[in-house]
């Protein structure tokens, strides 16, 4: 136990998408109406659907505007299409289509979107706007991962919701292992990793192995910090964010992406109205990304962006600092 | 049953009821989209009132033919239409365009019972009705049926019924979208030959003539040259129009995507807007055309 909260129990680095693979099997094996439409970029459990139901490929090749209204028709006829891409593609390029075509009529329609600040795909792919464009869409669930237990099962809650739902597939460093596996996911709630006095850090997706790290170094200077794991950016659990406020009093959030939209700006607009204390958004500021293949949090990429835990810890000890 | 002078008659007769309600409509607005309305009305009166396999007033049927009215600013005359047919009650026509009401501005599928597709963003609705055409195809090919499917409407009998087919209604302006070609090459790819795609070809978008605002000639080889079986027609022909449509469903089984083009006029039927090529009426330019309709069609 120690420290952090039940079903906690940091482990090896694992990549959060790993989790995407058996989820989207297991639910494609127990509903026949589960389709993997492809936009070209291949896209989770492609090669048990190769073996196993190829006629439940959807191939839509390099025509995302195309592939988004043709999820639209086929979920109006109770089929549940998951469309996969980098976020560029499958949202970004497709934006009004989803918006027309899958959110206005809240057809059952699954997004696996890949964006982030990491990569080695270079500016074109490593989106880092993405919630900002996102988030402000009505009718639209947005889940982010932490760690590959929470992936699986966000996944299944993904595809048990009926209503069209985007899931972040973020590459970049590996965080480590955070869940036990019989963590309970529940779909609208942030998940308290570990409770503390002086100051929550919000994070999502990435940044939560990120911010485990941060809260290790502030330990060691006497801090108690907690870590509020947001795995589901809308709609907001505005009662744990509020929460986090009444019982830290200073609040860092902490994502992979521009805070402009992002978890930054919706957690900052909770705060306002409800609880209002010392914040600081942790994140990408207001510039696009670039190639960047770091495998740890500390390389290139994390240090021109500042994501690293120690500049997260910095953020922390600055909202702290503001409290007095 | 091919086409004769007594359905023509019938259809006729209907057409002028439709007008009638469509006159209605824009009384209560003095807004819509008029020019394109008149273009594919009758073709929608060929559909609604003979073709389709329908059964009203069951909107939601699940083996009903399905429409994907592509060209959404022009539901003015879809609407007049499905209160013809009882999906709607007559008393809708007095809200045309207003808050919460069941005709709104655009094609809106949960407002408005019958509508298949909410549209309003052109050239989306061909990825749409590719989309049902597909589910049509897995639906069958998951569960094929037991017997022959029940028809309702008098309507042409096929070797092998599709559960229902998919209709699609585009504009021709529409067609300068690049979204209605990646749909195209879809539903070649996977041999949709459920879908059938009209296109209201009336020579007019909104800035203009549509071969001046963005050739599209040749238009009929470009359908053929991306997989589609084409034909072209007299849209204001109603004898043409029912052989057409026949004629595409008794093709079905053969592998291809049907595109029907269908040669219209723009504003149909009423000289001033005939004449204006009025893509979208206001006020007096509808009470205009309204009451020189009146004048013709009683």
């Amino acid at each position: 136990m120690g420290k952090y909260n039940q079903y906690v129990q940091i482990g090896e680095p694992e990549a959060p998408n790993a989790g995407f693979e058996p989820a989207m099997i297991e639910m494609a094996q127990k509903n026949e109406r589960v389709l993997l439409v492809l936009e070209d970029m291949g896209g989770p459990g492609l090669k048990w659907f190769t073996q196993n139901a190829p006629n439940r490929i959807i191939e839509c090749g390099v025509a995302e505007a195309n592939a988004a209204v043709i999820c639209g028709g086929l979920a109006s006829e109770g089929f549940i299409p998951v469309a996969h891409s980098f976020d560029f593609a499958l949202l970004a390029r497709a934006y009004n289509q989803i918006r027309q075509s899958i959110l206005v009529d809240r057809f059952n329609v699954k997004l696996v979107g890949r964006g982030g600040a990491w990569g080695d795909t270079g500016i074109s792919h490593n989106y880092v706007e993405t919630l900002g464009f996102m988030r402000c869409m009505p009718n639209l669930v947005i889940l982010s991962v932490a760690d590959a237990v929470e992936a699986k099962k966000a996944f299944i809650a993904m595809m048990q919701y009926i209503g069209p739902v985007f899931i972040r597939q973020e590459a970049g460093p590996v965080p480590p292992k955070i869940y036990t596996e019989d963590y309970p996911f529940q779909l609208g709630k942030a998940y308290s990793i570990k409770d503390g006095k002086d100051a929550t850090i919000i994070a999502t997706g990435l940044m939560v192995g990120t911010a485990i790290k941060a809260e290790e170094i502030l330990e060691k200077e006497g801090l108690d910090v907690g870590i509020l794991d947001i795995s589901t950016l809308k709609p907001l659990d505005e009662d744990a964010i509020i929460k986090a406020s009444v019982e830290t009093g200073a609040i860092v959030t902490a994502e992979n992406g521009i805070t402009i939209g992002g978890l930054g700006e919706g957690v900052a607009a909770v705060l306002c109205e409800n609880a209002p204390c010392p914040m600081v958004q942790f994140g990408v500021q207001d510039e696009f990304s670039q190639s960047g293949k770091d495998s740890d949090d500390r390389g290139k990429l994390a240090v021109h962006f500042a994501l690293t835990p120690e500049d997260l810890a910095v953020s922390v000890r600055e909202a702290i600092a503001k409290k007095k | 049953m091919a086409a004769n002078e007594k359905l023509i008659q019938e259809l006729r007769d209907k057409y002028v009821t439709v007008l009638r309600n469509m006159f209605e409509l824009l009384d209560n607005s003095l807004s819509g989209h008029t020019g394109g309305s008149m273009s594919m009305l009758d073709i929608i009166i060929a559909l609604y009132f003979h073709h389709l396999k329908l059964n009203p007033p069951d909107y939601d049927w699940p083996e009903r033919d399905r429409v994907v009215l592509s060209k959404a600013h022009c539901c003015e005359a879809i609407y007049s239409v499905l209160v013809e047919i009882g999906y709607v009650s007559r008393e809708s026509l007095k809200g045309y365009n207003e808050y919460r009401e069941t005709f709104q501005g655009h094609a809106d599928r949960w407002a408005t019972p019958g509508m298949d597709y909410s549209g309003g963003s052109l050239g989306q609705g061909l990825s749409f009705a590719c989309g049902l055409a597909m589910a049509e195809k897995l639906k069958t090919e998951m569960n094929p049926p037991v017997s022959e499917i029940p028809q309702f409407l008098p309507r042409l009998k096929t070797k092998h019924n599709p559960a229902y087919r998919t209709f699609c209604i585009l504009g021709d302006g529409e067609c300068n979208e690049g979204q209605v070609w990646e749909a195209a090459m879809f539903a070649n790819k996977y041999k949709l030959d459920n879908l059938i795609a009209i296109v209201d070809y009336n020579k007019f978008s909104l800035d203009g003539p549509t071969e001046e605002i963005m050739p599209m000639a040749p238009f009929a080889e470009k359908w053929a040259a991306f997989g589609w079986w084409v034909k072209e027609i007299n849209g204001h022909d109603m004898a043409e129009i029912l052989n057409t449509l026949e004629l595409a469903n008794n093709l079905y089984g053969d592998g291809k995507p049907k595109c029907i083009i269908a040669h219209t006029v723009k504003g149909h039927g009423i000289p001033s807007w005939e004449e204006t090529h009025v893509h979208l009426a206001r006020g007096i330019g509808v009470e205009v055309g309204v009451a020189e309709g009146r004048k013709i069609y009683g």
